[in-house]
């Protein structure tokens, strides 16, 4: 059987093993970007508390996957939850770490201005600061996201869902008839996978980019040229650039 | 007094744990209605703490801070913050919101609706000088500098608070823009009639713009608290004076304008008359210039009776050329236009750029010599170990 006669035969299957593969890697950055989010809100003002937390999201990443998944069967059992689990804890490292920096490089100034005209802490956070960190916290989900995608193939050993099905069954029976191109649909579509979430995360970026108007509205900003005779219009002091 | 009381300070002070010296120390002070009081001192002297704690950026570790009677502490510090303008020197427009969202942030917390929000934005655009149409869909870094400020005191007048804290507003322009925003900023406040605290460290800011003027020392110590005039003429001591720097004098005709002071008439010439005619006006003023004009009585050209026997053809082209100022020129720029003139006078015109009067050296000097001296020397001197209070209470007449 070739590869492509085997993508054929198998098609719902793999369909399918795609499809939860994608799912379970999209739960756990979920997961870990509104706990990273929340521990860098409540750490990155505190020099020893946001050291402690990526410290320990560090030490998190250090775990070989097969073990924390191993070591994880025997609270979590077998199957789903195991492998959501050590996803989100690898997912959290790159999240948290960028949160907190692109949180505390946002110009003082700023908060300052914020509570000066009396935005509350949360206002000022959900409006301001956020918004303002969002490019390099969604930088930490696209790392997150690489990451997971591969680590989520190796679930598969605690009968966690996706493509790592049939990376192991084909490394299983390996010399069995299909052995070779379970192998390689797996990794493949692992690939195939990681580059078309990283582009919509991409493209979600260049959408959501705080100050930076989408690409719809730029037509409007290259005529500006022509609205300069405008400013010259007499106003109660001046309207012209200084 | 017919003014009352729109921020009364009393024995502020403020601590930090860990630090034995407090930042701001029985700091007591009374402002009034519409006044713009300039905070002035050398950094670290806590006049921006003291600044802060009025909107309760900072808490006061103790005293009494009222503003129109009512103690800040007794509101929330967000309801107190959104109805006290805050400038700062940053700026701080949010980089990622429109213009116009930046001003609207302030009426948005207050809860107005949306069509009253955007009226007001273009309201206040146009009010600092930027034209809604153009710019309240700009981002601010589309903006210069001067114009990211402009937009900030729009943002500060949003909810049209009754008072303005100003944090060295202008600190981070260039001299020129500078210049342009404080004439424009007075200007506005003649309209608006504010409460303003400002601070500077620039004591020449500090006269053009201040009220009245608190020259602070350490831990936000009053040293003298008195209008620019007084300051000027009469420094309390020698720190205030060594603050306000050399060229006191010459400051003082930046507070004074050339309607205050009286202009002299001088000989006019037509342009038609004959040159004879104009001698025997000359010699029959007695002066030593007389002063060409056209049609529309604009003044042309100096010229004396010499001028008139070397060319006995027209007029045109002999004699000085003319400096002129308006009436709302400072002394300064009086000053200026008599030192560039060869005859030491400065022309006055109207707004039409018609003949009024001129302004001599002679007429500067009068007036400078005229400055107000207090009834007993040291009388602008605060009681330094009772504190700032009773130079607080001298002045407020004075003006």
């Amino acid at each position: 059987m070739t590869f492509l006669e085997y993508l054929q035969s198998r098609r719902e299957l793999l369909l399918a093993q795609t499809l939860e593969h994608a799912t379970i890697v999209l739960m756990s950055v979920a997961l870990a970007t509104v706990i990273g989010v929340l521990i860098a809100l409540w750490t990155y003002r505190n020099p020893r508390a946001r050291a402690l937390a990526t410290g320990v999201a560090a030490a998190m990443l250090t775990i070989p996957s097969f073990a924390l998944l191993g070591l994880l069967i025997a609270p979590l059992g077998l199957g789903y939850a195991p492998t959501l689990v050590a996803l989100t804890m690898y997912a959290l490292l790159p999240i948290l770490r960028n949160t907190i920096v692109g949180l505390s490089e946002i110009d003082p100034a700023l908060t300052e201005a914020a509570r000066g005209i009396g935005m509350s802490r949360l206002r000022s956070l959900a409006t301001v600061e956020i918004p303002l960190a969002w490019p390099v916290i969604l930088t930490g989900i696209r790392v997150s996201t690489q990451m997971t995608m591969g680590i989520a193939a190796i679930g598969a050993y605690v009968g966690g869902p996706g493509l790592g099905n049939q990376i192991f069954s084909g490394l299983a029976n390996l010399g069995g008839v299909n052995s070779l191109n379970q192998a390689l649909v797996g990794t493949v579509g692992v690939i195939v996978l990681a580059l078309t979430v990283d582009f919509a995360l991409a493209l979600l970026g260049k959408l959501t980019q705080a100050g930076q108007r989408p690409k719809l509205f730029r037509p409007r900003l290259a005529r500006r040229p022509a609205l300069t005779p405008a400013t010259a219009v007499p106003s109660p002091s001046l309207g012209g650039r200084e | 007094m017919s003014r009352d009381v729109m921020i009364d300070l009393q024995q502020v002070s403020k601590f930090y744990r860990g630090q034995k010296a407090p930042v701001v120390e029985n700091m007591s002070m009374t402002i009034q209605q519409g006044e713009i009081i300039v905070l002035v001192g050398p950094s670290g002297c806590g006049k921006t703490t003291t600044m802060k704690m009025i909107n309760r950026l900072i808490e006061p570790s103790s005293g009494r801070i009222l503003i129109d009677g009512t103690d800040v502490t007794a509101l929330d510090g967000n309801d107190l913050r959104r109805q006290i303008g805050y400038v700062i020197q940053q700026v701080g427009l949010f980089p990622h919101m429109s213009v116009a969202t930046n001003v609207g942030l302030v009426p948005r917390m207050l809860g107005w609706d949306r069509k009253r929000i955007e009226a007001r934005a273009d309201e206040l655009l146009h009010l600092v000088g930027l034209e809604p149409a153009i710019y309240r869909n700009r981002l601010p870094r589309q903006l210069s500098g001067g114009q990211q400020q402009r937009v900030g005191v729009a943002r500060a007048l949003a909810a049209d608070p009754p008072v303005m804290l100003m944090d060295e507003p202008f600190g981070a322009t260039d001299p020129m823009t500078r210049d342009r925003l404080q004439n424009e900023f007075l200007r506005l406040q003649e309209q608006l009639r504010k409460t303003i605290v400002f601070v500077t460290h620039d004591f020449d800011e500090a006269i053009k713009m201040g009220t009245r003027i608190a020259v602070l020392g350490d831990r936000s110590k009053i040293r003298q608290f008195d209008t620019p005039e007084n300051l000027l003429a009469n420094p309390a001591d020698s720190t205030v004076a060594q603050f306000i720097g050399r060229g006191a004098r010459l400051k003082q005709l930046d507070l004074r304008r050339v309607d205050a002071i009286t202009w002299e008439d001088v000989p006019l010439i037509a342009p038609d008359k004959a040159t004879n005619g104009a001698k025997r006006q000359l010699e029959q003023a007695e002066g030593s210039s007389a002063l060409t004009v056209d049609a529309d009585n604009r003044p042309l050209r100096w010229v004396n009776a010499h001028d008139l026997t070397t060319d006995a053809g027209a007029l045109a082209g002999a004699g000085q050329t003319v400096t002129t100022v308006e009436p709302q020129a400072t002394l300064r720029d009086a000053l200026d236009a008599m030192l560039a003139s060869r005859d030491g006078a400065a022309v006055v015109v109207d707004e039409h750029g018609r003949y009024a009067g001129t302004v001599t050296l002679d007429g500067l000097m009068q007036v400078i010599h005229h400055t107000p001296e207090p009834e007993e020397p040291g009388a602008g001197v605060p009681d330094q170990r009772a504190g700032a209070a009773p130079a607080a209470e001298l002045t407020p007449e004075q003006r």
